[in-house]
């Protein structure tokens, strides 16, 4: 079989080997093709099939470990590249499918005491269940055979010397030592077998000066109690032993859950998709599938309370969805027949039919997670650093523990081994290398939460820094489509047949003013729904529909030929209604439409561009926070300095009719001038733009997400979300340099005690605990909202006719 | 104080004892799920205990 023989190369000895296989057996159900896709995503654009898989990872402990774990999935043949972040437990990995199978490079790092399951849902579950009840009752027994022991220490604690028979001390000692002999070889084995396996890989991690502290109190109170009269001390320390495995246990565990919660944001995207569903089969029943059996084109029903499974369209009923997750709306959106519903949302108030139109990895939900992985296994700046700074300070606590030991043995052997264990347990880099990463992606996880998507943490630096913002304005602060603002009409004309007309012909086409026209039709329906008038419009027969390009549509109809489009396409000079409008004194910015018939014209629409409902209030609340606010616009004078004045921004700070050229060049201007700039835009036309700016926001409706090139993506449409940005970003910063700072000042206080032999080994454990727990509940901090949606009152929309 | 020489593995023995009770508690889920037990007794279930007057 090609997958042992290609494991014999990777494994050094037969008991690995035999490991690796076990794995290598246990993970082949991911060979076939078709599980692929359920924890990989294909690489597009790429000459040879590559794939990117997500991967859960056991094993890891501390930063130093993620290096390792890449250079071993390195190792494996087929293996392009590997990411390791070890404050999400995940890796991803791009392979070969040309070259290796998933389960042989899965397998591979077990060898080096890694294990490797695909991110799939129920495997990962599963697993995490079983390692979590481990790690309870390693806790548990630790905890139990603590107290225990400290029963049996607490008589020679209140004696004095000759009160306790000597044969009855060492009684209570060896019953000590068996109880002590579970914590030793069971709870306290992931620092043992961690400790290993870095000395095997010629590394050195932090569990290596608390396995050294373990083995060294262990064997000298065993000294102690089976040969009192040898030359080492006659003291047992295992009340110290028990109570700092105790004590370092607790403080994992507590890890572990801090960490899951701060994460959560994550995890809770990650686990919204159904695993079954109501597909709808030939007969018209509904029969329930594996939501991964489901084809583009299938008809799914959703009940209430449910998840949507797949990007589709409602085509039958309609109904309430939350979206918060996705867009981080966090009100019920109305999804009337007809409308899209994405996958991962939730459908709130009845059951519905949906047509599938995405699955799978085209789904923007896949899209938002794939997104939000990538930006958790990036290392910023300051956690590299730390990461960097943490191996010699290793090497420096062990060379000090060992200076301690020499330094106190020849007058006080039993002072110096407890300062020398003191030491070892003491010392803490983890508080060091988690401070940085924990703080920003507990900060992505909570913006994640009001729809913003980070995709660098990197840029949480540079955020919090900002002075002045810069907006695009069309497709930024302007929602995408144009909306109906004004209808004239020909006398004797009924509004909705006209609109519903109009709409009818202009559903043939993907111009973005027929997108707009049919919108506003199914919004004036919407309205007048109340009435229930059948629109006659409904039962016209249009045949022979025409697109004419740059110019409008054309149909045939029982009384002769309607168009739709520009004035001089319809037949008709526009100098009338100009004269008109300017009777009615209505400034013409938008562009117009014109339907007209057989006998000529019949009505005329005035697009405009519509505000986005919350950009005022987002702009005010940026100014509010000091920055300055700018626009800049490709479109004419005019409209920018309206919408200037709508929004409040100076008009000397809104510049109209910029190529892209002078949009790039006025950024610069501004950065030369010493201003740190925050430029928020659409991703799609203003590309360089973004990437020249210090922080660069998207929003995430123009584009595929994939392809915003920017540092934060607005899932969403909501512009407020952007007001407490920088304030996050200057929280997130203060919070990592607390953090840095405790885990410095943490050391330095805490070594030079130990050191001169004044920390007793249980409070050195309790001490190393409460660090790492300190850095992480601050970091925690960040999950309180900054502001809530109250703060901002969104603005009132414009309203359209 | 001969009995210590007994007591004292006694409590040893019960010490491993209660250990192997505690991997059987983690291992059988008894601490997975610490909130729904607690709110059973809210929820519509079978009314077998429960005989409406007939």
């Amino acid at each position: 079989m090609q997958v042992s023989l290609n494991l014999g190369c990777l494994a050094s000895g037969d008991a690995s080997a035999e490991v690796v296989n076990a794995a290598a057996a246990r993970l082949s159900v991911f060979d076939e093709p078709a599980e692929w896709e359920r924890f990989s995503e294909r690489k597009r654009g790429e000459s040879a099939e590559l794939w990117e898989s997500q991967v859960l990872v056991r094993g890891m402990h501390c930063a130093a470990c993620s290096l390792m774990l890449e250079q071993a999935l390195l190792a494996s043949p087929g293996v392009v590249s590997a990411k390791v972040s070890a404050a999400m437990q995940r890796a991803s990995v791009v392979w070969s499918a040309a070259h290796t199978r998933p389960s042989v490079w899965l397998s591979a790092p077990q060898a080096s005491g890694y294990s490797l399951s695909p991110a799939v849902d129920t495997l990962a579950s599963d697993d995490l269940r079983a390692q979590a009840r481990l790690a309870l009752w390693r806790w548990l027994v630790a905890g139990f055979c603590m107290m225990q022991v400290m029963m049996y220490a607490f008589p020679a604690y209140i004696t004095e010397p000759g009160d306790i028979t000597p044969d009855i001390a060492q009684l209570l000692r060896m019953a000590s030592w068996v109880l002590t002999l579970p914590v030793l070889l069971f709870s306290a084995k992931p620092f043992f077998a961690n400790a290993l396996r870095d000395l095997r890989q010629r590394n050195i991690s932090m569990d290596l000066p608390v396995a050294l502290g373990i083995v060294i109190t262990f064997a000298v109170s065993s000294a102690a109690t089976f040969e009192p009269q040898g030359w080492w001390s006659s003291e047992v320390y295992f009340d110290s032993l028990t109570m700092f495995v105790f004590f370092l246990l607790t403080g994992r565990w507590l890890e572990q859950r801090l960490r899951m919660r701060t994460t959560g944001a994550l995890d809770s995207l990650l686990q919204r998709l159904p695993d079954s569903v109501e597909r709808q089969v030939p007969g018209g029943e509904f029969v329930r599938v594996a939501a991964r059996k489901l084809q583009v084109g299938d008809l799914v029903r959703v009940l209430p309370g449910q998840a949507f499974a797949a990007d589709g369209r409602i085509v039958h009923g309609h109904t309430h969805v939350d979206e918060a997750l996705l867009t981080g709306e966090s009100r019920p959106v109305a999804r009337p027949f007809g409308a899209a519903v994405m996958a991962g949302s939730y459908n709130l108030s009845a059951a519905v039919h949906v047509r599938v139109e995405k699955l799978g990895q085209h789904t923007r939900y896949a899209g938002i997670v794939s997104l939000m992985q990538q930006a958790a296994l990036e290392k910023p700046r300051l956690a590299q650093i730390a990461d960097r700074l943490a191996r010699p300070f290793l090497w420096l606590v062990l060379l000090a523990a060992a200076a301690a030991a020499g330094y106190w043995w020849p007058t006080d052997p039993a002072r110096g081994v407890m300062a020398a264990v003191a030491v070892l347990i003491v010392t803490c880099p983890c508080a060091l290398s988690l401070a940085t990463p924990t703080a920003m992606l507990t900060a992505a996880g909570q913006l994640a939460k009001q729809g913003v998507l980070v995709r660098r943490l990197q840029a949480f630096e540079a955020l919090a820094h900002i002075d002045t913002v810069v907006f695009d304005k069309t497709g930024t602060l302007t929602q995408a489509r144009m909306g109906l603002r004004h209808t004239e009409l020909r006398p004797g004309v009924s509004a909705t047949h006209v609109l519903g007309l109009a709409a009818k012909l202009a559903q043939h086409s993907l111009h973005p003013l027929s997108r707009a026209m049919c919108e506003a039709a199914v919004y004036e329906a919407g309205a007048s729904k109340v009435r229930s008038t059948p629109s006659c419009a409904a039962e016209l027969e249009l045949r022979d529909v025409t697109e004419h390009a740059g110019q409008g549509l054309s149909a045939v109809q029982d009384r002769g030929e309607i168009r739709l489009g520009s004035a001089t396409f319809c037949g008709l000079t526009s100098a009338v209604f100009d004269s008109q409008s300017a009777e009615n004194g209505q400034a013409q910015v938008g562009p117009h439409v014109f339907l007209s018939d057989a006998s000529g014209w019949l009505a005329r629409f005035d697009f405009d561009e519509i505000a986005r409902p919350e950009a005022a209030a987002a702009v005010k609340h940026l100014q509010a926070a000091g920055l300055h606010v700018r626009l800049l616009s490709g479109d004419g004078s005019a409209a920018v300095q309206r919408m200037a004045k709508q929004l409040g921004i100076a008009p000397e700070h809104a510049l109209a009719q910029c190529t892209p050229q002078d949009k790039l060049a006025n950024l610069q201007a501004l950065q030369q001038r010493g201003h740190r700039v925050m430029m928020v835009g659409d991703g799609l036309n203003d590309g360089p733009v973004l990437a020249r700016a210090d922080v660069s926001v998207a929003l995430g409706d123009a584009v595929p997400l994939a392809q915003a090139q920017s540092d934060f993506i607005m899932a969403g449409h909501q512009l407020e979300g952007l007001a407490g940005l920088p304030a996050l970003a200057r929280r997130t910063l203060a919070i990592v340099k607390q953090n840095l700072a405790w885990a410095a000042v943490y050391n330095a206080l805490c070594v030079p005690l130990a050191l001169m032999g004044y920390l007793p080994a249980w409070l050195a454990g309790l001490g190393m605990a409460l660090s790492s727990l300190l850095v992480l509940a601050n970091a925690a901090r960040l999950a309180r909202p900054v502001l809530s949606r109250a703060q901002i009152e969104p603005s009132r929309p414009l309203k359209s006719t | 104080m001969d009995i210590l020489f007994l007591l004292v593995p006694l409590s040893v023995l019960l010490a491993l004892a209660v250990v192997g009770l505690l991997a059987w508690a983690v291992w059988s889920g008894q601490f997975e799920d610490i909130e729904s037990e607690g709110q059973r007794i809210m929820l519509d279930g079978e009314q077998d205990a429960v005989h409406p007057p007939s």
